[in-house]
């Protein structure tokens, strides 16, 4: 079976288009809110859709996903909910699903059974931030990507030396994902200032298509990086609309969520 | 060398941080071992040290202890003359030294009871480094004595409100600083855990302990000890006093984790035999956790001990059967502060008080010709409030109201 995130580059190639990634926290701003916003997303012209797994201790993530990822567990979220919504979802939409894990999450669940069921429920691509190449190798990650039909997102960052751009480039499958900055999630910090030489640097080594995140708030920042990239990743300025919503109130939820993307998609163009 | 890949300790360690740190982790690596390599960069911390830190420690002959349990001979070894008060100010000597050698101008670091970073403020003083330090906010209300001294030495103390606002949320913050700051800042990590190469560092650095005992014993006794205790948080001090030792079989590495209030989730922090292995915070260990993979809360009457993680080496000398782990309850550690201060004139701080407590109730079943050596990390200053508190001290209750009254507060 084709992967969903080839079909979607593919189309994006065809028609000399730029890709839009947007994210949600699952069981945020609640359980009910999730498929929800998928299904807003997707309709807004979403072209891949990161699901990430609520996790106690988020590393690369700052204060509003964070949050999120506290709130959503305070809530009631679990590791399962995440499958189930993803099964429900993929059938509704036509963006291609990923899951964004940490790698406790992935350990726990025991990473041949998360990716198999990953898989199951119509995920195409799985970003693990904390699980660099060579420990992704070393916890049998990659072949479990690779046995179950999954892209294994790698990501790169304006840290990131030749050596390591030239590893990560022989592992990375479907895009790679490029950090806009060194820090971690947020809109309000701005994207590093050499960031076009860094995404050019960065081309050079990659034979995928590259998704630039982090930071990415609005419409102009999306200009600033679009030409150096394929995909722009719209994250935590898409959790802070929801943050002053009521938990419960889903309907609101998806028609902000509309809103502020019909201010993005004509970056796209 | 323990290690069966590079940055492992068996199935434990490596480096699950995200891409962005590993081109710091690795110049960090590379500069530590070049430092080893180096005669000057050990003589200079040699030399650091005795004439500041105040090494070598005393291993003391607890003469009065050993006859009140009427068991083993028992001795201690008394970190707590260490400059800033316990065994912290070491490997935070080590890694200043290393992050001057690699042009750094600023130092970051998490806390627990505040002792690490009142190290690294100590530090940071004396070599001029700019400090951050990140402490949670639960932690900030219980050791503010040491949040007081760190910002009298300049550093600037962060509060950190998200989880548990403990000492995982702040090694957490502190991560994501250096994230961010890596290209002037090192990250003066205060434990034997973390990604690669911190484990490795932070024991060499701290193994100074384990061989000052091996050496003063024999002085003493003319032999190894039976047994080595030690209380377990992340367990630098732990793995310091235990390394030198792991290769002679015939000596019991013994360590003391918190068991807190009980053995329901989130009243203790044994990560024996609650917890189970996991990844989290650039390591892969035993975590106290959820089946979600979620940390779970912790408690212990000691800051210092209350994380859900364990140094990976720690974690692999377990699995090997090579050391074990006992607990010692909060109340059993306020009466091991009370008889140790009593019977020796030693007051230890409340982390190193487990490891005391531990002793209390094993060694009467020794014979007297057993050896025991007690790591006490830390010594108790830091903790008079607490203990005036555990002591139901009215007169100490009495001054704490005077001195309100003082500064013109209400209660
Ligand atoms: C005196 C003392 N002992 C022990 C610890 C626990 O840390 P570790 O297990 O790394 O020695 C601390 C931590 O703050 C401490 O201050």
């Amino acid at each position: 079976m084709a992967n969903r995130i080839d079909e979607r580059l593919a189309a994006l190639a065809a028609g000399r288009r730029k890709g839009l990634m947007t994210h949600v926290v699952v069981g945020y701003p609640s359980l009910a809110s999730t498929s929800a916003l998928i299904v807003a997303m997707d309709e807004a012209g979403a072209d891949f859709i990161e699901l990430q797994i609520p996790f106690s201790d988020p590393l690369a993530d700052g204060p509003t996903i964070q949050s999120a990822c506290e709130a959503a567990i305070e809530r009631g979220a679990r590791v399962r909910d995440a499958f189930t919504i993803a099964a429900e979802s993929s059938a509704r939409v036509q963006a291609p699903l990923l899951f964004m894990a940490y790698a406790n999450t992935v350990y726990r669940y025991g990473t041949e059974a998360f990716c198999r069921d990953a898989a199951a429920a119509g995920i195409s691509g799985l970003i693990v931030p904390d699980l660099p190449a060579e420990a992704a190798r070393h916890e049998g990650y990659l072949d479990a990507c690779r046995r179950h039909g999954l892209h294994n997102i790698v990501t790169l960052a304006p840290t990131s030396t030749v050596g390591r751009m030239a590893a990560n480039a022989t592992v990375a499958s479907g895009f790679a994902y490029c950090m806009s900055r060194r820090g971690v999630t947020g809109a309000q910090l701005g994207l590093a200032p050499d960031v076009q030489a860094y995404l050019q640097r960065a081309r050079q080594h990659l034979t995928v298509p590259m998704a630039v995140g982090f930071g990415i708030s609005d419409r102009a920042r999306m200009e600033q990086v679009l030409p150096y990239c394929d995909i722009a990743t719209v994250g935590s300025a898409l959790i802070d609309r929801l943050a002053g919503l009521e938990p419960g109130d889903v309907a609101r939820q998806a028609d902000t969520t509309r809103a502020f993307m019909r201010t993005l998609t004509p970056a796209l163009a | 060398m323990p290690e069966s890949s590079p940055g492992y300790f068996g199935g434990f360690g490596g480096r699950y941080v995200p891409e962005v740190l590993i081109p710091a982790l690795e110049e960090l690596d590379q500069a530590y071992r070049e430092a080893r390599a180096d005669p000057g960069f050990a003589a200079e911390f040699a030399h650091l040290l005795a004439t500041f830190a105040g090494r070598p420690t005393p291993l003391t002959f607890a003469g009065r202890l050993t006859e009140a349990l009427g068991g083993a001979r028992i001795y201690l070894k008394n970190e707590g003359v260490n400059i800033t008060g316990a065994h912290k100010i070491t490997h935070c000597l080590g890694q200043a030294l290393l992050a001057k050698r690699m042009g750094r101008t600023r130092l970051v670091a998490e806390t627990g009871a505040g002792q690490h970073a009142l190290a690294t403020a100590t530090v940071a003083a004396k070599f001029g480094f700019e400090c951050t330090v990140y402490m949670g906010e639960v932690d900030i209300a219980r050791q503010r004595p040491n949040v007081f001294m760190m910002e009298r030495l300049g550093a600037t103390v962060v509060p950190v409100r998200y989880g548990s606002r403990t000492l995982k949320d702040a090694v957490n913050a502190a991560l994501k600083d250096y994230i961010a700051s890596s290209a002037d800042t090192h990250y003066l990590l205060g434990s034997a855990l973390g990604p690669h190469p911190y484990p490795t560092m932070v024991r060499d650095f701290q193994s100074v302990v384990g061989q000052e005992i091996m050496t003063q014993l024999g002085q003493a006794e003319g032999r190894l000890p039976g047994y080595v205790v030690a209380c377990v948080g992340g367990g630098s001090n732990a793995i310091g006093a235990f390394g030198p030792f792991v290769p002679h079989e015939s000596v019991r590495l013994v360590g003391v984790e918190a068991g807190g209030k009980g053995d329901g989730t989130g009243e203790h922090a044994q990560r024996f035999p609650h917890g189970r292995t996991g990844i989290v915070e650039g390591y892969k260990s035993v975590f106290l956790q959820d089946d979600d993979g979620q940390l779970s809360p912790t408690h212990s009457i000691s800051a210092g001990l209350d994380y859900p993680g364990i140094g990976p080496e720690l974690a692999w000398l377990h699995e090997q059967g090579r050391i074990s782990f006992a607990y010692a309850r909060d109340d059993a550690v306020i009466k091991a502060v009370d008889l140790l201060a009593r019977t020796e004139g030693i007051w230890p701080a409340l982390e190193s008080a487990h490891a005391v407590a531990h002793v209390i109730e094993f060694a009467p079943r020794l014979g007297r010709d057993e050896v025991v050596v007690i790591n006490i990390s830390g010594r108790g200053d830091k903790d008079l409030f607490i203990l005036a508190d555990a002591f139901a001290d009215q007169e100490f209750y009495a001054f704490l109201r005077t001195e309100a009254e003082r500064h013109g507060q209400q209660d």
